[in-house]
């Protein structure tokens, strides 16, 4: 059995490679992270609704996370945007149509105007049913 | 001496690594907000989750808060995050207002749709002061008439209806009269544009905050609360003591042009509301100053004026009537009327098509009135909700000369004693 010492020379060496490893380590964890930067992705323009055979005839539906209301008339589905066209806001569903909480606007159900400050008719959203028989429904 | 060197780079190339990595760390993960208007994400949130949402027309989901506030929407570190925000804490200073509030959808839309509100607001004069300066200028023979031609910033308004075009900006080190130059130094101190006099009564913003951000005086005696109290805030349901953090607070010396606060220590509504020289009735300490004066003849009517008389135009008659005729009214028959708007943003009063409201000797709107069939009114407070109902003069026992509607006629009888 031998009995080694370090030398100095050695031991700086040797701290100096692990130094330099774990600056090395360091670094990259921090390149990963920078290539790996995700940008914050953009609000979804289409959304499953499942079986369209949940929305029976004569049904209005309010998708409030979208947000829209889905129509199920004897022509077929249909959808109306519930974003205000004045500035954003989300419209509320009333029994006269709908009202913007924000600016006072109106629309009738069909979402035409009947109060501004909104001048334009709420976006009527496509609506395809797939397939398998379920319901999508785009905000483009 | 090689080998130091190189152990002494690693150590500080780590050291570096370390302390990038640590202060990394300590930035918040960030609260992403994609507002339906910008559709362009900001973190604003990330520190600011605590605030309450500014007012239900500006709902934070649908404007963000840059769009407003300005910014560095991105930013995680404060001092970058802010550093190029609008108008510091206030977005609405008259200096940056238009890049803030304004927009043909927003605050610089038609005079046709009611949202001309910034040019409203900066040519009122509130904003301009060219009744006080103009005032003082011909009180000391600078000017040979009291009409207006100097405000506190230059504007012109080609197509204003009033008598001036334009004013150009009061530069007090222009004036040669010694009392001008003092007035422009001592007396510049109660417009839109001004920082507000010491003390915790008259803390306020400048510009459209300075009314529709509310102070809020838990403790008028306690000054180490003002800055806590201007809270995130529009509104229009604005209360007295908001129009006093300029009104009411004191009085102009002309011997010495300097302003002398009021002294008294105002204990309840009735002494705080009024100076102790001014003369008032009922109704005007018990309501608020906006439950009768107008959006117009408080934020303009987009013209220059120079006195406040021009624009300010409501008499007692304008609710009460005379004993020849009752106050104006109007039915609501259009769903576009104005009074719906007033009344969404303040809904103190559920108005519908067919109720009849009061309206002004101009036709505004004054919403939170209505009739009742009995043929009494009913007011709603603006800034508490409170009901009052009160009488027209017609058929009383009033005793006034119908033509005499100032005031000072009416105070005769309906004074107030403190």
């Amino acid at each position: 059995m031998s009995n080694r010492t370090l030398s100095r020379r050695d031991f700086l060496k040797l701290a100096s490679a692990a130094i330099l490893t774990a600056s090395g380590l360091l670094g990259l964890e921090g390149l990963f992270r920078f290539l790996n930067t995700q940008t914050e992705p953009l609000p979804p323009t289409e959304f499953d609704l499942g079986l369209a055979s949940n929305y029976p005839p004569g049904s209005r539906t309010l998708l409030p996370d979208i947000p829209a209301l889905l129509l199920h008339a004897q022509s077929g589905y249909s959808a109306i945007s519930l974003v205000c066209t004045h500035l954003g806001c989300s419209v509320e569903s009333k029994p006269e149509g709908f009202a913007c909480p924000c600016h006072g606007s109106r629309f009738d159900p069909q979402g035409n105007v009947t109060r501004g400050p909104a001048n334009k008719p709420l976006r009527s959203l496509r609506v395809e049913v797939t397939s398998d028989n379920e319901l999508r429904l785009y905000t483009t | 001496m090689r080998r130091y060197f190189l152990l002494a780079a690693s150590i500080s190339l780590l050291l570096g690594l370390l302390i990038t990595a640590w202060q990394e760390s300590r930035h918040p993960k960030p609260i992403a907000l994609t507002p339906t208007l910008t559709s362009q994400v900001e973190y604003c949130l990330t520190c600011h989750a605590d605030l309450a949402e500014i007012s239900s027309s500006h709902p934070v989901n649908t404007f963000g808060c840059v769009i407003c506030h300005g910014g560095e929407r991105l930013a995680l570190e404060a001092n970058l995050a802010h550093s190029t925000m609008r108008g510091g804490k206030n977005p609405s200073d008259f200096s940056v207002v238009q890049a803030s509030c304004g927009g043909s959808n927003c605050h610089s839309g038609t005079a046709e749709n009611s949202r001309d509100h910034i040019q409203r607001a900066t040519t009122s004069i509130q904003a301009t002061y060219a009744g006080a300066i103009a005032n003082i200028r011909y009180t000391f023979g600078v000017q040979p008439d009291l009409k207006a031609v100097l405000g506190v910033f230059a504007i012109r308004v080609p197509e204003s209806t009033s008598a001036i075009t334009e004013l150009a900006a009061f530069n007090p080190t222009q004036e040669t009269n010694p009392f001008v130059q003092a007035f422009g130094q001592n007396c510049l101190t109660c417009h839109l544009s001004a920082l507000p006099l010491p003390g915790s009564e008259c803390i306020r913003f400048t510009g459209c905050s300075a009314c529709h951000t509310p102070t809020q005086f838990p403790d008028r005696t306690d000054t180490t609360q003002i800055q806590s109290n201007q809270i995130h805030k529009l509104t229009t349901a604005i209360s007295y003591t908001q129009c006093d953090t300029c009104h009411n607070r004191g009085n102009y010396n002309l011997r010495t042009m300097t302003f002398e606060p009021r002294q008294d220590l105002p204990t309840n509504r009735l002494h705080d509301y009024y100076q102790p020289i001014a003369q008032f009735t009922s109704c005007e300490w018990m309501l608020d100053c906006v439950d009768c004066h107008t959006r117009t003849e408080a934020m303009g009517d987009g013209n220059l004026y120079s006195v406040k008389k021009d624009i300010q135009y409501l008499q007692c008659k304008t609710c009460h009537g005379t004993l020849n005729d009752l106050p104006q009214t109007r039915t609501l028959t259009d769903p576009n009327d104005l009074a719906f708007r007033l009344a969404l943003l303040n809904p103190v009063i559920d108005l519908k098509l067919g109720d009849t409201l009061l309206i002004t000797e101009k036709a505004e709107p004054l919403w939170n009135i209505h009739v009742l069939p009995d043929g009494t009114y009913e007011l709603f407070g603006k800034a508490d909700g409170q009901r009052y109902v009160f009488r027209p003069v017609k058929g009383s026992a009033c005793l006034q000369d119908p033509v005499r509607q100032d005031s000072g006629s009416c105070h005769q009888c309906h004074s107030v004693e403190r």
